[in-house]
This record gives structure tokens, sequence and C-alpha cells, in this order.
């Protein structure tokens, strides 16, 4: 078995992780941070926000029901318990993001009634192309499919939010950065347990390489449809963290070359989207998949 | 062994090369003793020092005390790759993934 899967303990998860950067942090800031009145005083900002949050639960629950599914199909033991350190990352983020929900006002008696409202229908069919190769107890398809799709795109949206947020809402970058911390561990994983089975099941390519290309698809069209809702949140987001700056708040970063400060939400969707497929081209490339292009949406 | 070079060419050409004093940045996501050994990639326009490269798979930078050449074999703790550094584009250096 190859040097690296001894990294996978949970001795070396419980030194980084909880002892390491989660160490006094409560839902994954510090304590007493707050959202911001920003938000929270803004209806068209508030339901915005709860509409975001709603998908990273939802895209969490599914991590959480993959990472979980795939420790039995796991062929060696050290997969299995990096998968079962995944899982625990996974229940938290499930956690901590329902819990913005109830910092923003949600209801715990309306959690699920809320989330059935707003889970844009293309990240349920992202979610379920992944679940049926972990139900089938598909170990290789499983995780290209959560560690390098769902996780490449993760890592990618945590990143942008981070940089949009970073300047107006400390909580939930904060938030973030544990997140961005965890994900690193599980797209290192996806890369480097795949890339060698790969090697040894290449009959296996063509089957993940379909999956991976409706995985893209229903991706493009969860963002395309979030876009188009978010437009006048957006741009209210802009104006009041303009007026915030003056203030003395930072203003916002750039993202690979958009200014978030002004961007559209056009404009967001198509560096968004172009910044996830680049990653998904060269992930799956390092790992001897090759990319298939979804049909537009 | 903490610091992330973990097989230079030859103990000589180890021996040989630079070496740099390095800072804790704040990077806090590995166990306090290895931090000052990694540092937050700053995007495409953060140049990188001769005893730095970008691992690809988390875009965390890793940092060793001594300068980096190609065929070096460096860890990421971040995300627990193994790496083999090499020459990229305009000269840069890259890290590889090693399976
Ligand atoms: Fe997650
Ligand atoms: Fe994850
Ligand atoms: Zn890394």
């Amino acid at each position: 078995m190859s040097g690296f899967l001894s990294a996978y303990s949970i001795q070396n998860w419980l030194e980084s992780c909880p002892q390491g950067y989660l160490e006094d942090t409560q839902y994954g800031h510090a304590p007493g941070q707050t959202e911001p009145a920003l938000v929270l005083d803004n209806p068209t900002l508030l339901a915005d926000t709860i509409r975001t949050t709603v998908q990273l639960v939802v895209g969490e629950r599914c991590a959480l029901a993959a990472s979980s599914g795939l420790i039995n199909a796991a062929p060696d033991h050290a997969s299995k318990a990096f998968l079962a350190t995944q899982t625990l990352d996974e229940a938290r983020h499930v956690e901590i993001f329902t819990q913005r929900l109830y910092d923003l006002g949600v209801k715990k008696s309306e959690l699920e009634s809320t989330l059935a409202e707003h889970a844009n229908p293309n990240l349920v069919k992202f979610a379920e192309v992944l679940l049926e190769k972990v139900d089938k107890g598909d170990f290789i398809a499983g995780v290209v499919g959560q560690n390098i799709v769902l996780e490449g795109m993760a890592f990618s949206v945590f990143e942008m939010l981070q940089a949009a947020v970073s300047g107006v809402n400390p909580k939930f970058a904060n938030t973030l950065s544990g997140t961005i911390a965890d994900e690193r561990r599980h797209v290192g994983f996806g890369e480097n347990r795949i890339g060698s089975l790969i090697k040894q099941h290449p009959e296996r390519k063509a089957d993940v390489e379909k999956m991976q290309k409706e995985m893209a698809y229903h991706m493009l069209a969860t963002f395309s449809t979030q876009f188009a809702q978010s437009g006048s949140a957006m741009q209210e987001g802009q104006r009041m963290a303009q007026a915030a700056e003056g203030n003395g708040a930072e203003a916002p970063a750039k993202w690979h070359g958009a200014d978030l400060a002004t961007a559209t939400p056009e404009e967001m969707e198509g560096v968004l989207s172009d910044t996830v497929l680049k990653e998904f081209k060269v992930r799956l490339g390092r790992i001897g998949i090759e990319y298939q292009t979804p049909a537009a949406p | 062994m903490t610091d992330p070079l973990e097989d230079a060419r030859s103990p000589r050409d180890r021996a040989a090369r630079q070496r740099f004093v390095l800072d804790d940045t704040g990077f806090d996501e590995v166990p306090k003793k290895y931090r000052r050994f990694y540092r937050k990639w700053g995007g495409v326009n953060d140049a990188l020092a001769r005893n730095e490269v970008l691992c690809p798979v988390c875009k965390v930078v890793i940092r060793s005390t001594r300068e980096l050449r190609p065929g070096d074999r460096v860890y990421c703790m971040p995300c627990m790759s193994r790496l083999v550094v090499s020459v990229g584009e305009g000269g840069r250096l890259e890290a590889l993934v090693a399976y």
C-alpha cells in the first residue's frame, strides 16, 4: 500500500483539525461573532442569504451521505479511516451551515420546509447522480464524484464566497475558512487515492467520465439558476458594501479577475463556471480521466 | 523531519543550497510545529520565492528551509499529497503529484 495512506489516521486528523484550527470555535467561528446588520436588516439580502445557505446545506448533506456511504465500499483500512474523518467533517459542515440558517432567523421547526422550498432542483439532481454510485458500492466512481467533482466545485464556491464576504462578514468568512481547510484534505484524498486506483482499473474510465459529464451538466444548471435568482440581491449587496466601505470596512476582493464589488450576476456566473470547469479538467487529467464537456443547460 | 523537502537529489546537493529562515505567516491548518512550512496563496500575482512551490491539489504554498530544485520530492501536509518539483511554464517551479 502506498506510503501516503499512513497520513490518513484519526490521530493526524485530531491534531490538525479539532485540536488545530477548530480549537476555540463555535459552529466554525469565534464565539460571539454574529451575522452583520447589513444582512439581517435588509429583507432582500436576508432572503437571498438564506437561499444561498440552503444550497450549502443541501450540498453538505449529499457529501455526508456520500462519504459515510463509501466507508463500507473502501478496499483498504486507511481509506476507511480517512472517510470516517471526512464523514465527521461533512456532518460538521451540515451543522454549521444549518446553524447559520438559524442565525439568519429560520425557525428550527421550519428547517426542513425551508430546505425543501429553496433547494435548487438541479443541485438535487447533481446529488442524485453521485448517490446512485455510492448506493451501488462503486468506490471509484463514488470517490471521483464526491472528492473530485463535488469537492472541486465546493472548493471554488467557498473561495468565491469567502472573497465576497471577507470585508463585510467576518463570522461567515471564518466559518468558510475552516471548511476550506477541511476540503483541502478531501480533495487530496480524492486525487491521491483514485490516481493510483484508476491506474489499476483503466476499464472503469468510461463509466466515470459519463458520471462526471452528467454531474457537470447539473452543476452548470445550478449556477445559472442561482445567479439568475440572486441578481437584485447581489446588486443591493454591492451597494451596501460600498456604503460600508465608506465607513471603514474592507472592499471585497477580486476573484479570478472578477471585481466582486461591481461584477454583474452574469459575469460572476461566467467566472465561477469557467473556474470550476478548468479545475475539473486539470484535476481529472491528473488522475487519468478525460474531462467530458456537458451540453449547455 | 519537519521540512516538507523530503528528498533532495543528493545530500551534497542539499547542503550546497541557499538556506531560508521561515517565519510563521499565520497558516493554522497544520499542527503548530509545521505551520511555518506553509502559507496561503495570494493568487496568480503572488510571486513565489526560490524555496517555495505551489501545491496544485489544495493551492497552498509549500515552503522549505532550502532552495527547491526540479526533481525534489516535497510533502504537502494540508492535503497530504506527495509531490515532485518540476519546471513549468516560464521557468516557474511547479509541483506534480506523485501517485
Ligand atoms: Fe463539506
Ligand atoms: Fe468535503
Ligand atoms: Zn496540498
